[in-house]
């Protein structure tokens, strides 16, 4: 295998892809809160080989994150309510981001509990040469509408997606939840608002709990459950908002493998991130980059992006 | 904070697949492993510890879906690598699992992971508490403690059968004593309550060493701290990665905020630790 997962002898393929004005050299990008701040992962992988990486959720100031106990391990997956723990918009891009390899294309993930927070957040990412783009985390309770999700309410959606829109010009990712009833709804929003494109799922809402102790396992009570226990939901997720928008996607959920990549480029994902397969084995990401190669080279696909939305559905009636 | 010479001397973590040399029952479910790891640094600081994934990182199983955290117990340094024994405890899925890796199959290996023991001052004095699996955590720190050190080691167990195999320590220049629960081998009770016996109370150039359940290190770093005496513990928190990234094994400090148990331990000084909060 060369370094990206090509044969010897077998046909080159084109693995470029662009989201919303993105460009990528493959379509495998790293989920938020996965990936520390890239700087961790350098023993074990090349950060070369993958798309790119999106960063662990900003606020504006540092934050301290939730009491423990904040992680649960459940069938074919994990709980976590880690509480956006991170050290803040400014030491990412004075202290972490220098440490970075220049070619390596970072998205910035935004979090905030009012709209002008998200803004101010983008607005100090924007001017950054590094920063390719940015993701809107709308997985947080807003604090001025009763502490209801940005992504739970298409209104506070639209306005979060309106107000961010307005205070950046680099690409813009709106992180939309799972936990709605109509997903096409959401992201038609984000697509009205003026989004450059979506990535999903974030995680989804979960309990669990200690018979012995009867409390729930998380000092938060609940938590956001992701790995592959939830990658038939991000399927349907993804199938769903793709029929429903024209601006790219990005597929999230329980990604592991080269073969899992392809399910969401077939149901219409541009692009795809991993997760939870990070904690696991902190080379996944590349490990997925190179076997969508593998598996195009199999099947004989010149071109990633000609499996974008290649799903064949059975004949209606 | 340990010394950061001690994580430079650790060197980079490796990310393998590590061929089984041998795994084997030792009594009272307690197992011990030695895996052959490629690319295992040449420098392993005492205490540091490795994720361990049954059949090996290249064909991952989706459930039990989490590495299992687990202290190197020895290192045997060898050209390209390292053999790395592990002494466990099966206790569930994951570790049920380890213990059915046979000699020549693959076990995944991420480590060797976070900050180990600082040792005591030359010629000074140590007291190694270690209770349950926490012995496992304190054999490399032992052995270099005893080379420049009188060195005490206090070992709790529920009774003599959980003790497993003392081999390796009791062949070791230190003065084992042993207390279970039960009084089937040493002193009957709790091994703190073996912490008067060494006649070391007032003793401040001691050095203390505690890895356990919590319940213990908690009495070992209250005692410390009655004592005025140096307290280093080594904590087993939960979690996902091993090396920084999921903040699952947040610890809370005396100070606020948090420390990462993979990251900024497993050992920390006990008075970092907000003990009332852990």
């Amino acid at each position: 295998m060369t370094s990206d997962g090509a044969k010897p002898g077998a046909a080159s393929v084109d693995t470029s892809v662009n989201v919303g004005g993105i460009q990528l050299r493959n379509p495998v990008l790293t989920a938020s809160g996965t990936f520390g701040y890239g700087t961790e992962f350098a023993a074990f992988m090349d950060l070369r080989k993958i798309g790119g990486f999106v960063a662990k959720s900003l606020t504006l100031e540092p934050r301290s994150g939730n009491m423990p106990a904040r992680i649960v391990e459940t069938p074919s997956g994990m709980m976590n309510a880690i509480g956006i723990e991170n050290v803040g918009v400014e030491a990412f891009i004075h202290e972490k981001l220098p440490q970075i390899p220049e070619e390596v294309p970072v998205v910035a993930s935004v979090f905030g509990t009012d709209p002008e927070m998200y803004a101010e957040t983008c607005r100090r990412l924007s001017d950054v040469p590094q920063i390719k783009g940015l993701e809107i985390n709308a997985s947080c309770p807003h604090v001025k509408s009763g502490g209801i999700e940005f992504g739970q309410n298409p209104k506070v959606l639209a306005e979060l997606v309106r107000v961010t829109r307005k205070a950046t010009s680099i690409p813009l990712l709106i992180k939309l939840s799972p936990n709605v009833t109509s997903v096409a709804e959401m992201a038609k929003v984000c697509e009205a608002e003026g989004a450059d494109g979506i990535s999903l799922i974030n995680t989804v809402q979960a309990l669990e709990v200690n018979i012995e102790t009867r409390r729930p396992v998380l000092r938060n009570v609940l938590g956001g459950l992701s790995g592959p226990a939830i990658r038939p939901i991000a399927l349907r997720m993804v199938w769903q908002a793709a029929q429903a928008v024209k601006i790219p996607i990005c597929g999230i959920g329980g990604i592991a493998t080269g073969e899992d990549a392809v399910k969401f480029l077939l149901c219409g994902a541009t692009a795809v991130q991993v997760g939870t397969a990070n904690y696991v084995n902190p080379k996944a990401a590349q490990e997925v980059a190179e076997g969508l190669v593998a598996y195009a080279q199999a099947q004989g696909v010149s071109a990633l992006r000609d499996l974008i939305g290649a799903l064949e559905l059975p004949e209606s009636g | 904070m340990v010394a950061s010479s001690e994580a430079a001397l650790a060197g980079s973590p490796t990310r393998s697949d590590a061929e089984v040399v041998f795994n084997r029952d030792e009594g009272a479910d307690n197992w011990r492993m030695r895996l052959r790891v490629p690319g295992w640094p040449r420098q392993t600081a005492p205490g540091q510890f490795a994720m361990l994934t049954p059949g090996g990182l290249t064909k991952l199983s989706s459930d039990p879906l989490l590495p299992r955290p687990m202290a190197v117990y020895r290192v045997f340094t060898e050209a390209g690598g390292a053999e790395v024994e592990f002494l466990y405890k099966v206790v569930g899925r994951g570790t049920t699992l380890l213990s059915q890796a046979e000699a020549g199959e693959v076990v995944g290996v991420v480590g060797p992971l976070g900050q180990g023991f600082s040792l005591p001052p030359s010629k000074g004095k140590a007291v190694l508490v270690a209770g349950g699996t926490g012995v496992a955590s304190v054999y490399e720190l032992a052995a270099l403690a005893c080379e420049k050190s009188e060195v005490w080691l206090l070992m709790g167990a529920r009774s003599a059968a959980d003790l497993g195999n003392l081999e390796d320590f009791e062949a070791l220049p230190l003065n084992l004593e042993i207390a279970t629960e039960d009084g089937s081998r040493g002193h009957r009770g709790l091994v703190t309550e073996l912490m008067g016996a060494a006649g070391l109370d007032g003793e401040e150039k001691l050095t203390l060493y505690a890895c356990g359940p919590t319940p213990m290190m908690r009495a070992v770093a209250k005692l410390a701290a009655e004592r005025g005496q140096r307290c280093f513990v080594s904590l087993e928190n939960p979690m996902a990665c091993g090396f920084g990234v999921c903040l699952g094994c947040a610890a809370p400090r005396s100070d606020g905020g948090f420390s990462l148990v993979c990251r900024d331990g497993p050992v920390f000084d006990a008075c970092e630790i907000d003990w009332e909060n852990l």
